[in-house]
């Protein structure tokens, strides 16, 4: 009998484990995209504006990705020599889509409004962790080349922490309806 | 031991992290790609909606419409606020019409017979290859000299596009452009210029009106523009002056809108007219009407005094003469003639009487009554007619037929053998989006767009007391491999060359429609007064949904004299077909109120929705009234046939006090056998046993003309219905208030 | 420590009454004028377009598990010719005393602070005990996972959830739309205007039988109707407080009028 309820104990223990290795360590936190393309060089080095290329973040609930004309509008020009670049290139020439894989990757039944939040003043940093030193996004925080944190781990629980508490900062007040389950989930 | 017992701890531990992590796994949403533009539209943002004003094309009425549109894709038709028509609202029936650009059974491209006709066996073809084929049958036609033996059918065009289509007609050397609907309201619009000299549709002012008197006019579901009625009852009931108006239904069988009236009249079937003429010398006799010809219209109604209307309609004679006294004194009233009345076999002369009542108490060119529509220029050539063309098919006059937006072979009865006659022409081309009864007959398929997808524009008739004309924009790019109509006319008329190719030398019909609209607006003054350059102009029309006049056209009088009346007068009441031993019950057919005249059977949302009525849905039945049933054995649910002298079908009965016992009912609109996998097996179509009968100056067919006996069969499918039970059992749901109690309270509140 | 006591007992004192909301941010109202309303059922074919309800087919409605979320009762009485029908559109009428709200175990559902009766899908886990309590029968159970065929699911409207097996759902007042209206006045700096929302049946009724707004303004169109003389609520004497008033139906049916 003791040793049953010992194996139930290292079962549930290891269980939990488990999905927190998961949570933190997946490799779907980081997929590989079809092209490498670099926020690091962009961003970063370049200082390229969020919202030059993710146009829609301040007028509709989705951000998108840019669309390939955007990129095209530089690339036509820059760097044509690369490799990479040549791969984009031949995209556009093939009048196909770059097939990215999304990263934050919120599940259906959350409506999540990127207009409201722009437009409240949160910064896309916080949510999307420092994306201007990110070479692939990741949504895990890196010390040292050894991964160990989540930056955004996209539960409701770190939605509802900073419409409880951290809207201080942006808004003044917590978000108003703020806890209410249709604000998101309707 | 111990090592076994680390080894299990081990395994354990093993299991436990792998089912977390794959638990883990599973409960994160699946990988997502995120598909970027390529190149992205300037109009659109993903996540916001685009609205795009058009024109509904689900029923004549010409209701505009706001399309929402997010991302290409058509989410939702509502009614356009800015329309006079129907300010902002749309029925049921416009609202699904969504169904019908999205549909699963949509031919998606040119098809071409390959097996028998009839035999549903077609390959797909090119539409270089589509308009080669019919360009090649046009040309062989017109070099054998037989051009006038070309056809072309379609259902009831207004606007450009009729221009076109005659246009094309008449360059081509043919005069056979027909337009046939079942709901065509030929007999309306005859009725008002005989008696009134106008040649549109009145405008039945019902928001205004504070007696109408309704002959069978289901102005709430079907008749006519039922959303611009509609909106006119609930300002008569509960408008801003507090007056409540009264609602009198007369006819044999409750509509929808005899179930929301005050009182319900139940005359004999194909007696209305009489009774008509019967309130119509009561209120001449009794000294309501004011008029300086009362003497002559007296002489002229002398056969109708309605001690002998009373015996004919079964109507009491005290009843009459009480609905003459209301419908005379209360100012404004308003009398009108609907669909039941119109479809007898002497149908127009049934509205005539009605234009009469309203003559004579006053109500035509006022407000509250009935304004005759200035914009009236639709001439009908009644000779030209459906039954027309299945007689020259039938004697091989008929060489090729064109056929779009209608389907006669579901809509005329099996008496007047259209299919026949269609087998007996040599090449037969529809234009049609869907694959119904009478597109299956046909040689070669050439789809056109929905109406979401098209151009276009509509002149509506009846008008609201001035014109108004709604454009029809494309919301969504066309979503299968189809073209629009007027492209391929103009397709078709370069491919014919010659005189035909001259005179349309347009690329495409969205040109056809801008120079149409270029010379309207040259012409017109009201248009020109609204000092912008055309294309301000054109962008004005595409915004908001079309044009109207912002000063509303005066209201002239107009009088009917009694003189040349006589002729359109029928003397007797209608007569039905079956002798009354062998057939003892009268057959009324009304427009369903979700498919109309069938052509809503093909989108799951109108099968889902049920009859207001009887609640049933995916299928047809005939309304019985109980005492009936019972004295027949039968029940309700079961299988019935219903058997008149021209022919035979099975229905569900549904048990209906709303009825008279001598008469049934069956609703229009079910019973396909081809149109896609939601109208099949839906039950039976009641055209198919009418007679071949058609009023003698419209020619239009006589829906109301045939009486049946219903016997028992054994019961095969089920009939489905919505409902429970239909009693209150005094739980109080729908509470009520008197009118005299609603009257005291206005006052106690003004 | 007398602070900490007093908020646990004014938590545990709300509880005693559903529906404890005292002030509202706003209080949405549907206003039915049952004497224009002729039954015609635009607003039921609306109710299906806006909020992605699944058609079901033939044999489903025979098992009475036809989907509307809004529905028409039509009530006969009488025998020919003295026939009286009446009719009476019917959706949740999102009680401030709901009974569904204190069945749930899993707190599905719930009343917020506009006055709406919230069903959160995702946390439903299909225990049946709302529909059970709802004494106005307007929650719609799936039944199955409901297929839409194809390309009729390109007119899905995506700000609708579209609802698994499993779970219970009903009318939300089109909370999309309150959602987008609230959106747009807010990026312009202003309140909700009175007619700025209207759900998908009051915009498509074309006789105008039903209108929407804001209770708490008084200057809204429904803050005027709420006060007529013929106002009365569905099945009042159940204490639900519904959110939905309806005006009584001018006719002499006979029965004597009905007092409140």
């Amino acid at each position: 009998m003791k040793k049953f309820i010992l194996y139930i104990i290292i079962g549930a223990a290891t269980f939990i484990m488990g999905y927190t290795i998961n949570n933190m360590y997946s490799p779907d936190l980081s997929p590989v995209q079809p092209i490498p393309f670099s926020h690091k060089i962009h961003a970063g080095t370049n200082k390229i504006p969020c919202m030059y290329c993710h146009i829609y973040a301040e007028n509709s609930r989705h951000a998108g990705v840019p669309n390939v004309k955007r990129c095209m509008g530089c690339h036509s020009i820059i760097r044509t020599d690369s490799p990479l670049i040549q791969t984009l290139t031949s995209y556009w020439e093939k009048k196909e889509p770059i097939p990215w894989v999304k990263v934050y990757n919120l599940p259906d039944h959350v409506y999540f409004p990127h207009k409201r939040h722009v437009k409240a003043g949160v910064p896309c940093q916080r949510c999307h962790g420092d994306v201007a030193n990110m070479d692939r996004i990741t949504r895990q925080a890196v010390s040292f080349g050894i991964p160990y944190a989540r930056v955004s781990p996209l539960k409701m629980g770190w939605c509802l922490e900073c419409h409880k508490n951290e809207a201080q900062k942006y808004i003044g007040t917590p978000v108003k309806n703020g806890t209410d389950c249709w604000t998101c989930h309707n | 031991m111990k090592r076994r017992d680390f080894l299990k701890i081990l395994g354990v531990g093993g299991v436990g992290t792998g089912l977390g992590y794959f638990f883990g796994k599973a409960s994160k949403p699946p990988a997502a790609e995120l598909i970027p533009y390529l190149n992205p539209p300037v109009d659109v943002i993903p996540g916001v909606a685009n609205w795009y004003p058009s024109l509904c094309t689900q029923c004549s009425a010409g209701c505009g419409i706001h399309v929402r549109v997010m991302e290409g894709r058509a989410k939702k038709i509502e009614g356009n606020p800015l329309h006079p028509i129907n300010k902002g609202k749309l029925c049921a029936r416009g609202q699904a019409s969504l169904q019908a650009l999205y549909n699963p059974d949509r031919i998606k491209k040119p098809l071409k017979r390959r097996g028998n006709r009839g035999k549903g066996d077609f390959e797909e073809i090119t539409w270089e290859e589509g308009i080669s084929i019919l360009s090649k049958n046009l040309i062989s036609l017109s070099e054998k000299g037989e051009a006038d033996q070309l056809y072309l059918l379609t259902s009831q065009i207004r606007g450009s596009l009729n221009n076109l289509l005659n246009s094309f007609m008449v360059s081509y050397g043919s005069p056979n452009y027909l337009q046939y609907e079942l709901f065509q309201n030929k007999n309306l619009l005859h009725a008002s210029q005989v008696t009134m000299g106008v040649n549109a549709i009145p405008h039945y002012d019902i928001a205004n009106t504070k007696y109408l008197l309704s002959f069978g006019a289901d102005f709430s579901s079907t008749w006519v523009s039922p959303v611009s009625y509609s909106y006119a009852y609930g300002q008569m009931r509960q408008g801003e002056d507090g007056i409540r108006g009264k609602l009198v239904q007369i006819e044999p069988r409750l509509s929808l809108t005899g179930a929301n009236a005050d009182e319900w009249v139940p005359a004999k079937p194909g007696t209305e007219g009489v009774l008509a003429l019967a309130i119509a010398y009561a209120i001449v006799e009794d000294g309501y009407y004011k008029g300086p010809d009362a003497a002559s219209w007296k002489a002229l109604l002398s056969g109708y005094s309605p001690k002998d209307a009373a015996v004919v309609t079964e109507v009491a004679e005290g009843r009459i003469r009480e609905i003459a006294k209301e419908f005379g004194q209360t100012r404004p009233s308003l009398a009108i003639g609907g669909e039941n009345l119109a479809r007898y076999e002497n149908g127009m002369s049934g509205l005539v009487a009605v234009n009469i009542l309203n003559h004579l108490a006053g109500n035509i060119g006022v407000r509250g009554g009935v304004i005759p529509n200035s914009n009236g220029s639709r001439t009908i050539d009644f000779k030209n007619n459906i039954a027309a063309l299945a007689e020259a098919a039938s004697a091989s006059k008929v060489k090729t037929l064109l056929v779009y937006d209608t389907n006669p072979v579901f809509t005329t009865p099996k008496a007047m053998k259209t299919e026949e006659s269609l087998r007996n022409i040599p090449f037969i081309a529809s234009f049609s989006s869907f694959m119904d009864e009478t597109t299956a007959m046909a040689d070669l398929i050439l789809p056109a767009h929905t109406s979401l997808e098209d151009w276009g524009d509509d002149f509506a008739d009846p008008s609201v007391g001035y014109p108004v004309a709604t454009l029809m924009q494309p919301a969504v790019s066309p979503f299968f491999n189809t073209m629009g109509i007027g492209d391929i006319i103009l397709s078709l008329a370069k491919g014919v060359g010659g005189k035909v190719k001259d005179k349309m030398q347009w690329n495409g019909f969205s040109d056809y429609l801008k120079d149409a609209w270029k010379e309207n607006y040259s012409k017109d003054k009201d248009m020109l007064a609204s000092a912008l350059t055309f294309d301000e102009f054109w962008n004005q029309l595409l915004t908001r949904g079309g044009w109207w006049p912002d000063e509303k056209a005066k209201v002239k009088a107009v009088s009917v004299s009694p003189k040349g009346i006589e002729a359109h007068i029928s003397k007797v009441s209608s007569r039905f077909e079956g002798d009354e031993k062998g057939f003892p019950l009268y057959l009324t057919t009304y427009a369903h109120s979700s498919h109309l005249d069938g052509r809503g059977a093909n989108l799951p949302w109108l099968q889902e929705m049920p009859d207001p009525m009887t609640s049933v849905v995916w299928g047809n039945w005939i309304e019985v009234n109980p005492t009936t049933a019972s004295s027949l054995g039968i029940k309700e649910g079961e299988t019935v046939t219903v058997e008149s002298p021209f022919g035979k079908i099975n229905a569900h009965v549904y048990l209906y006090p709303g009825i008279r016992p001598d008469t049934v009912s069956m609703p229009i609109g079910q019973g396909h056998r081809a149109y896609g996998r939601y109208a099949k097996d839906t039950g039976s179509n009641p055209i198919e046993i009418l007679p071949f009968k058609e009023d003698p100056e419209t020619r239009e067919i006589a829906l109301n003309s045939t009486r049946v006996r219903i016997s028992r069969t054994t019961a095969s499918e089920k009939m489905v219905k919505i409902e429970g039970s239909t009693k209150e059992l005094g739980r109080n749901i729908v509470q009520t208030i008197s009118p005299e109690e609603f009257k005291r309270m206005n006052k106690e509140v003004s | 420590m007398a602070g900490f006591l007093e908020r646990i007992t004014e938590r545990l004192n709300i509880y005693r009454e559903p529906g404890w909301y005292k002030k509202f941010d706003h209080k949405w109202t549907m206003v039915i004028d049952l004497d224009k309303c002729n039954g015609c059922g635009a607003c039921v074919l609306a109710c299906y377009a806006e909020n992605n309800i699944p058609v079901v087919g033939k044999e489903d409605c025979d098992k009475s598990r036809a989907f509307s979320w809004l529905r028409i009762e039509r009530y006969v009485e009488g025998e020919y010719p003295d026939v009286k029908v009446k009719f009476i559109p019917v959706m949740c009428q999102h009680c401030g005393k709901a009974p569904c709200e204190t069945g749930c175990p899993v707190y599905a559902t719930y009343h917020n602070q506009d006055g709406l009766n919230v069903q959160v899908y995702n946390r439903c886990v299909g225990t049946f005990t709302c529909a059970t309590y709802c004494p106005y029968d307007v929650r719609r159970f799936n039944w199955r996972t409901y297929k839409f065929e194809q390309p009729l699911d390109n007119q899905l409207n995506p700000d609708v959830t579209v609802r698994e097996m499993g779970v219970m759902e009903k009318c939300t007042f089109c909370i999309q739309r309150i959602r987008v209206a609230k959106d747009k006045a807010k990026d312009e700096g202003r309140e909700v205007q009175d007619g700025e929302i209207q759900p998908a049946c009051v915009q498509s009724c074309p006789t105008g039988a039903m209108t929407f707004g804001d209770l708490q303004d008084p200057s809204s169109k429904v803050a005027k109707l709420a006060k007529s003389p013929r106002r009365y609520r569905l099945l009042e004497e159940l204490n639900t407080d519904p959110s939905v008033i309806y005006l009584k139906r001018v006719m002499n049916d006979g029965a004597g009028t009905h007092e409140e």
